[in-house]
């Protein structure tokens, strides 16, 4: 019966958390390789690895809240306005999140060992990605207009992601 | 800060303050072992707590090691908490600990020991390590906030980290 069941869909917002996360665990590797020659490595592995169990528990957070909004919609009687407004928080702490990880990831670019630097500038790029689809999420909710501060947050932090991912693409050249 | 041994010293002379020291300092972590690694509950918790000061208060001088007060009021809170579960369930042994208790206690040392390192920093540092690794603030929240650059936030966090490891090696 199982089979007949159609998987949870998770959404955008769970995988925009889930690439963030595992860019910011690239970032802390390629910090920690870097750590003989860069005496504020280890800082930037401990922020690398806070920002990814940050960005794991909004991603599976986000899977649950927008499960619970697609039911909502689906559900004529349900009050929508709150699990909308759930369902902008969180890609907008994606979204914030991730344009730190690409900010971070830009840092070490500049920063790191020569035969890493293309992994960190990669790990800016994802980030940066991630950054973008979440704040698309945010755009694209049904309750955010568009002079909502959220609506400005969140591209303004993909903005700044975008800015990072190019100067750590740059240093990785 | 005066160290464990001074603070023992002056308890043992009978300098009220310093019992009013070793009480403010241990309290948090008593507690928290009374009530994250041994899951007692308000009344239960509370008298436990009591019990553990009443017991340093009449052993503090079998203490051999004064530099070892933390692992002894350790000692003494598992052993008050083991006490209090067994009144609790008489046909369970006393020295049945909860599983996992000593990664709790473990855990429970190592973040008291951040703490006490993080007190000794500057102001500057605190602040800036609480607000990423606590309160979970962007580099642009905390750059507004302290107004810094927040493209400078994030060397900043490393360098405080290195002076955080320096304080928890010292």
């Amino acid at each position: 019966m199982s089979s007949l069941t159609p998987d949870p869909v998770r959404g955008a917002g769970f995988a925009a958390g889930r690439t963030a996360a595992a860019a910011a665990r690239l970032v802390a590797d390629v910090a920690r390789a870097s750590s003989d020659s860069w005496a504020d490595a280890i800082g930037v592995v401990a922020q690398a690895n806070a920002f990814a169990d940050r960005l794991e528990v909004l991603a599976e957070a986000d899977a649950d809240v927008f499960a619970a909004a697609l039911v909502a919609l689906a559900t004529p009687s349900a009050e929508l306005e709150p699990h909308m407004q759930r369902a902008a928080a969180l890609p907008l702490e994606i979204a914030e999140a991730s344009s730190d990880v690409a900010s971070l990831a830009a840092l070490v670019a500049e920063r790191c060992d020569g035969l890493v630097r293309a992994d960190a500038a990669g790990a800016a790029a994802l980030a940066a990605g991630a950054a973008a689809a979440a704040a698309h999420l945010v755009r694209a909710n049904l309750t955010v207009k568009p002079d909502d501060p959220r609506l400005r947050t969140a591209l303004r932090a993909a903005d700044d992601a975008r800015y990072a991912a190019s100067r750590a693409l740059e240093a990785g050249i | 800060m005066a160290s464990e041994e001074e603070l023992v010293a002056r308890c043992l002379a009978g300098e009220q303050d310093a019992w009013n020291d070793l009480v403010r300092s241990y309290s948090r972590y008593v507690f928290a072992i009374c009530s994250q690694g041994y899951r007692l509950q308000g009344a239960d918790a509370e008298d436990a707590f009591q019990d553990v000061f009443v017991r340093v208060y009449g052993r503090l001088g079998t203490l051999r090691n004064p530099e070892a007060l933390r692992p002894w009021i350790a000692q003494l809170t598992r052993r008050v908490c083991l006490d209090r579960i067994a009144a609790g369930k008489r046909e369970e042994p006393s020295d049945a600990e909860p599983a996992g208790i000593e990664i709790t206690v473990d855990e429970l040392d190592e973040a008291f020991a951040v703490r006490e390192a993080l007190e000794e920093l500057p102001e500057e540092c605190r602040e800036v390590l609480d607000r990423f690794f606590c309160r979970d603030e962007s580099y642009r929240t905390i750059g507004e906030e302290l107004g810094i650059p927040s493209g400078t936030i994030a060397s900043r966090i490393s360098r405080c980290l290195g002076r955080l490891r320096q304080r928890l090696e010292a």
